[in-house]
């Protein structure tokens, strides 16, 4: 009763502390959504690839970017890693030239239609062995290249370039921080090595599916699980290693600055809290009051700082450069509970305040 | 029951040694049923050390306090809480109102921290506004209230858990002689009309005529009793 009428009272003073609450828990909420879509970013396509393990050249270092597998290899994988499906996918980056002139880069698979390689498709038609110049696009590349379904696209990989029609859209997600391109497995090995090349490598990776596959090993090749490949991913440890320190800063710098802030209310509502003492209140009975406003400041900036988080993603997303933010409700529903708790933390801290608090103060106070 | 208080070589030191100060030096004395005793004194005399430590605000350091023959000196923590909670009622030198909250409210808060029913609590805090005269200014807020208003307030608070022992320091501090009087006045019929116990700290002799009964201190000694007004 007393600590919601005090914030009923006293608007101004709740709501600064309530702005600061908002804005804190907005940084958070931010910082945590940076975390989720830098992580998509590096590689949502992987973590979307319909396998349960990833079979790579044992001399690529687990590097999908150095992985080649010959036509020997892949057959070996599909043979003696005991999965139940495999298929063989090549990878390259390559370079396109957006509306504006601006020279973009893609990350281009090669797969085989039919087999679990084969993304599920939005919009449009899946390629069939004879979409030679086909491709899938995700809906990133769409949006970062400004085409649609049925526009035609020229993909540049070292010399050559080569003009594909888009005859489907994705929704996959970014490879290696770049938007994804699909086309037949047969047109990625000709790009990438020339046709005149009996040697070329057939796959840079094989997909597998079936149960213990992970940390499987057979001649010149090893297998691990999605997670491990995902972690392995060029820049992606140390991306999460960043992204984590934020965090936790945040959490713990946020923490910080709220719990101080009721401590200071606290220190301010210092000769009142000895005046309910003098009449009989107990600390725990203060406490309490002290808690309840603690609660609903820290709800109150929650309400206003999870819609402005997600307001500003939809913003951030209109761009055709969008900032890598992504927001899952788990992302909503941790930040909002450890903040909550945080704002509890300070609140305890507050409480040793109030239990310190004589009564004997409320006798010669003049107010 | 009409309370009886006894105290018995009450003692308060502060500090230790050579830069000991003996605020309370043995004082005893003890009250009638439903008296109404005032206790003067000029500044540091010991009078409001002697009702902080009958208001169990602190602990003595020697003798004993005993209200319907419990020794509260020797009670801690949350007994302590207990005591003020139930048996005593404060009315402060600057009547410590809270000063977000209304009249009323400042009332209710009294039965929220006793845990009483809201509903009878209302209902009592409405009829001691209305024989404070305050019945108009319910629901003003403690800031909006003069300072005789405010001082009747804190004097319906300090009744509000219904207490056995009312305890006052300087209540009229901060009026004027007239309205000083008429707080006085009003504290007294409240509290001699319900069969309490009353103790007023002041140091202005012309209130404390008022009281049945006087009782004068000095250098933490009592030196001296005379019977008030109303004896």
């Amino acid at each position: 009763m007393i600590g919601f009428l005090e914030i009923r009272r006293r608007k101004l003073q709740f709501a600064l502390v309530g702005l600061i609450v908002t804005l804190i828990s907005y940084l958070v909420l931010m910082i945590n959504g940076l975390g989720v879509g830098l992580n998509e970013k590096a590689g949502r396509a992987l973590l979307n690839f319909n396998a349960d393990a990833i079979a790579y050249s044992d001399r690529a270092g687990l590097s999908v970017i150095r992985s080649e597998l010959s036509a020997e290899t892949v057959a070996r994988i599909t043979a003696e890693s005991g999965a139940r499906e495999a298929a063989p996918l090549g990878y390259m980056a390559v370079n396109y030239r957006r509306e504006d002139g601006k020279v973009k880069s893609a990350a281009v698979l090669g797969y085989d239609p039919g087999t679990i390689g084969e993304p599920p498709v939005e919009s449009g038609r899946p390629l069939t062995p004879a979409d030679a110049n086909g491709l899938l696009a995700d809906r990133e590349f769409l949006k970062a290249s400004g085409l649609k379904v049925g526009d035609t696209v020229r993909l540049a990989v070292r010399l050559e370039e080569r003009e594909f029609t888009i005859v489907g859209e994705l929704n996959e997600g970014s490879f290696f921080f770049q938007p994804a391109v699909y086309i037949l497995r047969s047109t990625w090995q000709e790009m990438k090595y020339g046709s005149a090349n009996p040697s070329a490598p057939a796959a840079s990776i094989v997909l597998l599916k079936g149960d213990g596959l992970a940390g499987k090993r057979g001649q010149g090749w090893e297998a691990v699980s999605k997670r491990t490949a995902f972690a392995n991913i060029e820049g992606v440890a140390g991306q999460q290693s960043t992204v984590q320190a934020l965090q936790v800063f945040g959490y713990l710098i946020g923490g910080l600055v709220i719990g101080v802030f009721f401590y200071v209310l606290t220190l301010q509502k210092t000769p009142q809290i000895g005046v309910l003492k003098a009449v009989g209140a107990t600390t725990g009975f203060i406490f309490r009051q002290l808690l309840i406003q603690a609660l609903l400041v820290a709800l109150g900036g929650l309400v206003i700082a999870v819609p402005l988080a997600w307001l500003t993603n939809r913003a951030l997303q209109q761009a055709p450069d969008a900032v890598p933010i992504a927001f899952t409700t788990q992302t909503f529903v941790v930040t909002s509970a450890l903040l909550l708790v945080m704002a509890i933390v300070g609140v305890l801290f507050s409480g040793r305040q109030v239990a310190k608090v004589d009564p004997i103060i409320a006798l010669g106070q003049q107010q | 029951m009409s309370i009886r208080l006894k105290v018995q070589d009450l003692e308060k030191v502060y500090g230790e040694g050579e830069r000991a100060v003996h605020a309370v030096r043995g004082v005893s004395f003890a009250t009638e049923p439903g008296e109404f005793v005032a206790i003067v004194g000029p500044s540091g005399s010991g009078k409001t050390t002697m009702l902080a430590m009958i208001g169990g605000l602190l602990t003595p350091t020697r003798g004993s306090i005993e209200v319907n023959g419990q020794d509260i000196a020797r009670l801690k923590g949350k007994e302590l809480a207990e005591y003020r909670r139930r048996k005593v009622g404060f009315v402060f030198q600057a009547n410590n109102l809270l000063p977000y909250l209304t009249a009323r409210e400042n009332l209710l808060v009294m039965a929220r921290i006793n845990g009483t029913d809201l509903k009878s609590a209302g209902a009592r805090a409405d009829q001691l506004l209305e024989e404070l005269g305050l019945t108009a200014r319910r629901n003003a807020l403690a800031t909006e209230l003069s300072g005789g208003e405010r001082q009747r307030v804190a004097i319906a608070r300090a009744l509000m858990n219904d207490p056995e022992l009312v305890l006052v320091d300087e209540p009229t501090a901060s009026l004027d002689s007239a309205r000083g009087r008429q707080v006085v006045e009003s504290l007294i019929a409240e509290v001699k009309g319900r069969d309490k116990l009353g103790l007023l700290v002041t140091h202005d002799m012309a209130m404390a005529e008022l009281a049945d009964r006087v009782l004068e201190m000095h250098d933490g000694l009592l030196v001296g009793q005379t019977v008030g007004a109303r004896g």
